[in-house]
Parts: structure tokens; sequence; C-alpha cells
């Protein structure tokens, strides 16, 4: 393509790729900036280290970093292969298939503070779980289930949430493998399972990554549903850049940010990575 | 022992009748070719015995053994698909190991089978790229290798060549032929095209609305159909209807049309007066002859020239190697009695 083409082109891709580049780009520039000391909105503006070796060094921080890891990772994986079967079940039509999947993607239209409000009342002390448990018996008092020390709750309601979008992706993807394709693989002799793993699965891989990266970064910051239902003894990384920054110490704020930001793009490739290996060749 | 046993075999879609009644038994080795026009239920017969579908009724036997309620992937059948179903994300290698490993075959003896499917498919300069890397013929091989390399007690082919452009088709179909005589191989192959179904098979099965219709082998389904739809189906015979005038112990009986007096050397059933009666347009003499016509259409095929005749008001089709005969022109023809088919009228 000579200059003369690519003028045009380039001019129709400014209005969007142009601000989304600049905000973005701006955003990320000024967080990790601050990290290292510049930008300081009291005192002077200077290039310094000592935040982030003063924020790395803190347990609290080592901690969060963990415990983000831990419900991103395991949101992600609890949606997917929760989400997996149904896409399956729902990928001829049937009588009702499609009310069904609605339903199912019912949360997504739910805010979670709103599904997370629900579930405390569902829990509580006096809650409708402990009112059942004890009314056929089971339970001989009410148990304290709120904001368990595992991040049970955050993980349940991380899934709850996220499932019907790893649905919504998995459908397409399973939807687009032809049913002679499958009977093929059962007509050489592969049973239920083998034909997930040799067939199903290598071909459904795109949509499973996406929804795997994409619900991993955001169960990574989670920040709503750890304050309302998860363990009180722990904090995510985006409370505690949140409390970071409420005593005023952006530039710690903006370290453990960039560590947010950071792990989100090694975590995603790394478990992209992982799936593609898996699917494609561990399970044999 | 057949093979394959097929006992009183019915299956309905929510009260539609796609099969009813089907008994069949098809011989070891033997290549046997279900034909019939587009829906008329070849596929559901091919997935029942691939176990894909279950009958509403009615048993299957495959060795002797009773496989109704089997799953496919616990049946020893093999199916070439229409599509070729190939897998889109593994090599050719892969594909045709694919079954093998399904089935725990040693490492050894898939390389034993694999080497020598290829060879005669003339594979082996393909087995590392991906489906999609392939022309259509060679994708085509690949699905039959795949079958292949399983050695199934049965293969079941869907309309193979469908797919393929024609001088291709006739270069597969030759090849299909050949490799389940080498193998001697039990093949049941379901086509809609009665030119494939003639030169490839042992045995044809004339289907029709879920029905067997005849089945004989080529030669006999093409000399002597049984019914006007065998008749017209395979060939395109020309029909006429008429009324028994004589039938004597001796000589060709005389059947009264509206072409005038055909005579036939075939029986007619005792007390029947009204046949409907069957002849191949290759089979009249022009010439010399007691029925004449006027070529209404006429169309050149190279070989021959095929002849659209009227009289009186009758339409029928005859096939000559003359070229030089031009539309308007009357001529006149005979028939052999033997070549004058009479027919069971369909029920
Ligand atoms: N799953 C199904 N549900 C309802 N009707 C079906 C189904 N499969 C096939 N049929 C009907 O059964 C008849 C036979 O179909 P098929 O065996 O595919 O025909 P063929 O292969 O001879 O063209 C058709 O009329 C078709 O519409
Ligand atoms: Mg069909």
């Amino acid at each position: 393509m000579t200059l003369r083409d690519w003028v045009p082109i380039f001019a129709l891709l400014v209005p969007g790729l142009g601000l989304i580049l600049v905000l973005i780009g701006s955003v990320v520039y000024v967080a990790v900036a601050q990290s290292f000391g510049y930008y300081a909105l009291l005192g002077q503006s200077a290039f310094s280290l000592e935040f982030w070796s003063d924020v790395f060094d803190r347990k609290l921080f080592s901690r969060a970093v963990r415990y983000s890891i831990y419900v991103g990772f395991w949101s992600a994986v609890l949606s997917v292969a929760l989400a997996y079967p149904l896409a399956i079940w729902l990928r001829k039509p049937f009588p009702g298939s499609i009310g069904l999947g609605a339903l199912l993607k019912a949360p997504l239209l739910v805010h979670g503070l709103v599904a997370a409000f629900l579930y405390i009342n569902v829990i509580s002390y006096n809650g409708l779980l402990n009112q059942f448990m004890q009314g056929i018996g089971i339970w001989s008092e009410p148990r304290r289930l709120q904001n368990d020390p595992n991040a049970f709750g955050v993980l349940l309601l991380q899934v709850w949430k996220n499932m019907p979008f790893a649905l919504l992706l998995l459908t397409g993807a399973v939807q687009s493998i032809s049913d002679d394709i499958l009977d093929a693989s059962r007509d050489l002799g592969a049973g239920p399972w083998a034909r997930f793993c040799k067939i199903i699965a290598p071909l459904s891989i795109s949509g499973m990554q996406a929804a795997m990266v994409i619900i991993f970064i955001g169960a990574l910051a989670d920040f709503t549903f750890q304050t309302t239902v998860g363990p009180t003894n722990r904090q995510s990384m985006a409370q505690l850049m949140v409390s970071f920054k409420s005593r005023g110490d952006w530039h710690s704020a903006a370290v453990v940010g960039v560590s947010l930001m950071t792990i989100a793009l090694l975590g995603s490739a790394l478990l992209a990575f992982t799936s593609r290996v898996i699917m494609r060749g561990g399970l044999r | 022992m057949a093979a394959i046993g097929i006992r009183g075999l019915s299956k309905s879609f929510d009260g539609f009748q796609a099969l009813s009644e089907f008994s069949l038994e098809v011989n070891q080795g033997e290549f046997l070719t279900l034909l019939g026009p587009s829906g008329c239920g070849k596929t559901t017969l091919l997935k029942i015995i691939s176990g894909f579908l279950e009958p509403s009724t009615g048993t299957i036997t495959i060795g002797g053994e009773d496989v109704t309620h089997v799953p496919p992937e616990r049946r020893d059948t093999a199916l070439c698909f229409q599509s070729y179903a190939l897998f889109p994300h593994l090599t050719v290698l892969q594909n045709l190991e694919f079954g093998l490993k399904q089935k725990r075959v040693s490492r050894d003896q898939r390389e034993v089978r694999i080497s020598e499917v290829a060879a005669k498919l003339e594979l082996e300069t393909q087995l590392e790229k991906l489906p999609n890397q392939l022309s259509g013929g060679q994708q085509q091989r690949v699905s039959l290798g795949r079958a292949l390399v399983m050695r199934p007690s049965v293969i079941l082919f869907d309309e193979p060549l469908s797919n393929l452009d024609a001088k291709l088709r006739d270069q597969v179909r030759v090849e299909i032929s050949r490799i389940q005589r080498d193998y001697s191989l039990t093949a049941i192959y379901v086509t809609h095209d009665q030119s494939e179904a003639l030169a490839m098979s042992d045995r044809i099965v004339v289907l029709n609305g879920g029905k067997i219709v005849q089945v004989d082998t080529p030669e006999d389904l093409y000399s002597k159909p049984r019914t006007p739809f065998v008749a017209d189906f395979i060939g395109g015979a020309n029909l006429i209807s008429g009324r028994v005038s004589s039938q004597t112990e001796k000589g060709p009986i005389i059947i009264e049309t509206s072409m005038g007096p055909i005579k036939t050397s075939h029986l007619v059933k005792d007390n029947v007066d009204n046949v409907e009666l069957s002849w191949r347009p290759e089979r009249a003499k022009i010439g010399e002859g007691p029925h004449c016509g006027t070529i209404v259409h006429r169309a050149f095929q190279g070989q021959f020239t095929d002849l659209i005749l009227e009289q009186n008001d009758i339409i029928f089709r005859i096939r000559t190697n003359n070229d030089k005969l031009r539309v308007g022109e009357v001529i006149n023809f005979s028939l052999s009695p033997d070549d004058v088919v009479v027919l069971e009228v369909d029920k």
C-alpha cells in the first residue's frame, strides 16, 4: 500500500484508537510515574524507589497478592468448568432451551452489589439457610457463615456473576462444531469424555481462553464482593489500594495498582498458555 | 452367515414414518447399495446401522450379534460421511490414528495399518498436513482411510461422492470399488445416483418412501424392473399402460396400448387384464417396424442421440446411434418382445 492509501485508513482510526490510546496511555503513565515518586499531590515530586521497596516489604502486600490471585484463578476456573457442560447441553436446541439459556444469563443483568446483599440475607445468622437447616434438623443451632476465611462466599458470587459470561462465549464456540465431526469421533470409538477432551475442548479453545482471561482479570481486581462478603482478616489488592489512597498515600496506592496490572497481564498470559497446553495435549 | 441382519425395522420421527417394515440381509464381503430419491430414508437407515439412531421397532444384528441398543462408539462399523467430517485441528496422520488410539491398538500395529492404508490411498506425502490444506479428493481419501484403518466388519458410505466434481467422482468410485474388493469388505453404500449404483454394486436395494421397492443385481434391476417406480428411476424407461388382448401358451402375449399392439414375452399373472409395460429407450430398433412417432425434440449426447417422440398424445424416448435424424421427421421402429417388461402396479 502506498502512503495515499494509508492516509484515509489512519484518519478513520484516529478518533477511536487515538482516544483509547490517550486515555489508557495517560492513566498507565501516571500510575507508573506516581509509583516512582512523581506527580505527588503533596510535597515534592522526585524519582524514588522507596515506595516500591516499602510496599514490597510489607506482609500485608504479599498476602493481598496471593489472596487476589487465589480469587482470580478459582473464579475463572470454576466459572469455565461450570459453563462447559451447560454449553454442551444447550448446543442443540430442544423445547425450552432458549428460555433456559436466557434464565442462565440473567445474572448478567443483576448488579454485583445487589447479589452480594441477597447472598448475605441468605447466609446471615438469622438467614434463610440457617433457618432451613435447623428446620429440617440437620443443624441444631445457627452457624456463622458470613465472611468465611476461605472466601468461599466471594468465589460463589464471582462464579454466579461470571459463569453466564463464560457460557455466552462457550456456547458460541461449541455451537460452531458440526454434528458430523462429533458423530465421526463417536463412530471411531470416542466416548463422552474423549469427545470432550479431543474434539470439543480443542475446537472451542479460543472461547475458553477469552472467558478465562476476562474473568481472571475481573476477579483479580475484585473490590465489591470482597468488602461485602470477603474474609475480614484478608485484603484484596483493590482493597489495599483503596486503603492506601484513603490515607493519602497515593504513591503506595500506585505501586499496588501497577502490580495489579502487571499480574493481570502476566497471569492471563500464563492462564491462556496453560489452558491451551492442557486442552491440546495434556488431556490425552 | 449374514454379516448384517435387519429385521422388521421401522423408524418414525414425531409421527412421520421415515422407514417401515424394513428387512434385509447383507452378506459377508458384499457391496450393497441403497438407492432412492432424496428423503426416502437412506441416511436414516445408515444412522440406525451405525447406532446414532435407535429404531422404533425391529432389530439389527452384526456378525450374528444383536446390536440394536449398542451405542455407536462400541459398534464395529465405520461410517464415511458425505461432508467427510475430518477433525480440522488434527493432521492427516492424527485423523487416521484417532480411532486406533480410541480402540487402544498398540503403537506398532498402528504404524503398520496406517502406512499400509496411506500407501494404498496415496496419502504418504500428506500425513503432516491439516485437512484444510488438502483438495476435496484428498479429503475424501483421508475420510476413507480413517474408516479403513479400523478394519470394521462393515463400512458404511453416505453419498461419499456427491461433493466431488464429475471427473474425480469416477476416479474415487473406481478406488472405492478396488479397495472394497482388496479387503473383501462388507459395504453398504448410499446414493441417489443410479449410474453409481449400477457400476459399483453386487446388489442394489431400491427404496421409496421408507420402503424397499426391489432388491436385485444391477443387471436384473435394469432389465427386469418390477414396478413403474423402479423402471423410471433407473435408466428412465418408457412406461405405457394397456390391456391384455391375447395370451396363448406359446408365443408372445399381445397387449393393446395407445401406441398400438405391443408384444411381450414376459408372463402376465392370470386374471389380470390391465397391465403397465416398460421398455428401454435404447432397445428400440429404428427402421422397419409396427410402431411410429414424430420427433419433437432431439438432444445430441456424443456417443448417442436422445429423441423425444410423440404419437397419439403419448410421449416417449428413444436413444439411438443415428445422429442424422431431425425434429419433425416421422420414424418407424420395432421392439423385441424380450425387451418389453410387464410391471406390477404400484399400490
Ligand atoms: N431427526 C429427524 N427428525 C424428523 N424428521 C427426520 C429426521 N431425520 C430425517 N427425517 C425425515 O426422514 C426422511 C428421511 O430422511 P433421510 O434418511 O435423511 O433421507 P435420505 O438420506 O434418503 O435423503 C426425510 O423426510 C426427513 O425429513
Ligand atoms: Mg441422506
